[in-house]
């Protein structure tokens, strides 16, 4: 080679310039992994003993005492350590079965969060000292065991730890996703192709546009109190319903739908427009047979980014009255509701231990939604996707 | 010799905001003719054709002044509709551009939407019959229902005259179509043109001058939004009145 030395030692320090700049950037990428790792090993580690739950075997007594009083229906040592959710459930059974009265049954039923948390080795709103060597008995005789919380997915929110489950928050979840989804998409894919595709450039839209990005980075909050202010105070939605709540978000995820679908639209090549009005087709039809077909994967992933969103958010919710105790899954969208990431919250706020462990199962039911309705955009999107 | 079936543009003046880019253009395109429009870049070619078929409506603050008489009808005229329009003054484009649909489909759509011809056999027929009119059709009537963008760009283009073409227009305007082609692509094209002249009025605009006296009748020779000169495309080459033809067409400037 004939260049100068110079030309080689500037060589050689963009070669390194190079290499630093890719270092850099795995060194970012390689922090971020660690938190994340960190993240993951921390909520699972703190959720997997949710999943788990104790029950006790003992004998309950029907007797007349029962209607007046469920605590009768067990010896006194061991009333402490049932669940109050199931003595509570006990007079309303033996009304609808008159015939159990008078007789014992020996059975496995739930145990009180506090044997659960001493079970699962934590002190916390403890076992009472002096129930530690009756428990420690029953352990090693088999009567107290884990089993899988079934109940943690079939019940709704409970001030008694051991039957408080995400039912009633993730059926709320769904409900506002549905109503956001039904309200934000089309309202937002329609403003975006009139705006893209159909509106003359001038200074309206100008600057509606700028508007609409500046909505897209609003705090949340602010869509709670519009939620507030319009569909509750003037429409008369129901407060704390799964209405006010999805027409909320949706006011919120209308700005990232916009914003998305547009983008979409703008990556189709001019020339695929060009071609089409080019042979006669009109706009509509330019758009509809040609644009769209093209745009859809785009346009898909970003409202299905922006559901997702909504569905993590917490502060607008707030405003409408969704940060409630819900113990039952809402029968229709005007029933006070709440949302799993409310319900995560009020529960991460208790002071009993055993509500810890519940926090923890409830991100990661959450998360677990969160990260399957991105599976399945990228799914759709890859599927939808055409090659040209 | 102005008989109804020409093209005639009278006075044309055409703004992109406050930019003038035709100064008054006056023009006659003769009827089964082909005319090329060529110039140096920016002098207003590709703005010139793409009036015919009012392609510059779709570009924000275009203004355009003077007629432009189709049969004796200004197609700048308030009753003129485009959508019509343009299916009697077919486009073929710079890049190829078929859609991203399959060979078949990318031939009968115009049809289609125009109501031409209604799917079935006589679709089958016109997308056979326009395929082989652009040269196509033995390269791939055993692949109809591929993607018509998995063809080679010289295939591209072609596709994209039969898909013009199958509308039956009157004209047909073509943008520099051998631009991203390769010489052999580019023979097969301008053999097509010399062929679809005895039934289409064509006007081609190209930067290749041996491409536009190989192929046009007609020459016009544009440059800053000018028509310089125009005439048969013999005389300009070989005796252009203008001193600013003959310096481009001798490759002094341009």
């Amino acid at each position: 080679m004939s260049h100068s030395m110079e030309y080689n030692k500037r060589l050689r320090r963009r070669h390194r310039a190079d290499r630093r700049f890719k270092y850099y950037g795995m060194a970012a990428i390689a922090f971020a992994l660690a938190f994340l790792a960190f993240f993951f090993v921390d909520i699972i580690g703190k959720a997997m003993p949710a999943f788990k739950q104790a029950y006790i075997q003992v004998d309950i007594n029907y007797n007349d005492q029962v209607k007046d009083n469920y605590n009768r229906a067990i010896t006194r040592n061991y009333r402490y350590l049932v669940s109050r959710s199931f003595l509570r459930t006990l007079p309303q059974k033996l009304v609808e079965n008159p015939e159990l009265l008078g007789t014992t049954e020996h059975t496995w039923v739930l145990a009180s969060y506090r044997v659960d948390q001493y079970l699962k080795g934590h002190d916390g709103n403890g076992l009472k000292s002096k129930y530690r060597p009756h428990v420690d008995q029953m352990i090693a005789d088999g009567k107290i065991e884990l089993r899988f919380n079934t109940l943690f997915f079939t019940h709704g929110d409970s001030k008694m730890a051991e039957t408080a489950g995400v039912l009633a928050a993730a059926v709320g979840s769904i409900l506002v996703l549905l109503i956001t989804m039904a309200v934000a998409v089309p309202i937002g894919v329609m403003t975006a192709i009139y705006l893209e595709e159909f509106a003359p450039d001038n200074r309206l839209t100008q600057a509606l546009e700028v508007n609409i990005n500046n909505l897209a980075a609003i705090p949340s909050i602010l869509y709670g109190l519009l939620g507030l202010a319009i569909f509750i105070n003037i429409v008369g939605v129901p407060r704390s319903s799964a209405l006010a709540g999805g027409l909320t978000l949706a006011l919120m995820t209308l700005p990232v739908i916009i914003i998305t679908t547009r983008a979409a639209l703008r990556s189709i090549p001019d020339s695929i427009r060009d071609a089409a009005y080019g042979l006669g087709a009109s706009n509509l039809q330019t758009v509809w047979h040609h644009v769209l077909p093209l745009a859809f994967p785009g346009i898909l992933t970003g409202s299905i980014i922006g559901l997702a969103q909504a569905m993590g958010e917490t502060a607008p919710l707030l405003i409408v009255g969704m940060m409630a105790y819900i113990p039952e899954a809402p029968g229709s969208i005007f029933d006070a509701t709440t949302v799993l990431p409310a319900q995560i919250y009020t529960w991460s706020s208790e002071s009993i231990r055993a509500f810890e462990e519940r926090t923890a199962a409830g991100i990661l039911v959450l998360l677990t939604v969160l990260l399957s309705l991105n599976a399945v955009a990228v799914w759709l999107r890859n599927r939808t996707q055409k090659t040209w | 010799m102005t008989s109804s079936k020409n093209i005639s543009i009278r006075d044309l003046k055409l703004w992109y905001k406050d930019a003038q880019a035709l100064h008054g253009i006056d023009l006659e395109i003769e009827h089964n003719k082909v005319t090329a429009f060529i110039g140096p870049s920016g002098c207003g070619k590709s703005t010139l054709l793409r009036c015919l078929n009012r392609m510059n409506d779709r570009i924000p603050h275009c203004r355009t002044e003077g007629d432009i008489l189709i049969d004796d009808k200004n197609i700048y005229d308030a009753d003129i509709d485009v959508v019509q329009l343009r299916s009697r003054v077919g486009m073929v484009f710079q890049k190829p551009n078929p859609f991203p649909k399959t060979i078949y489909e990318n031939v009968a759509y115009a049809p289609r939407i125009h109501g031409i011809t209604s799917d079935g056999p006589k679709m089958d027929e016109l997308v056979e019959y326009s395929l082989t009119r652009a040269g196509l059709w033995n390269e791939v009537k055993d692949k109809l229902q591929e993607p018509g963008t998995a063809l080679s760009g010289g295939q591209q283009q072609r596709l994209c005259i039969a898909r013009t073409i199958a509308v039956k227009p009157e004209i047909i305007l073509m943008d520099e179509p051998c631009s991203a082609l390769d010489p052999i692509a580019t023979a097969k094209i301008e053999e097509l043109i010399d062929e679809l002249k005895k039934e289409f009025t064509i006007i081609i605009v190209t930067h290749s001058m041996q491409q536009a006296a190989r192929v046009s009748d007609n020459t016009a020779f544009f440059y800053l939004g000018k028509l310089i000169e125009f005439g048969d495309t013999r005389d300009i080459f070989t005796k252009p009145k203008e001193q600013q033809t003959e310096d481009y067409i001798t490759g002094r400037f341009g």
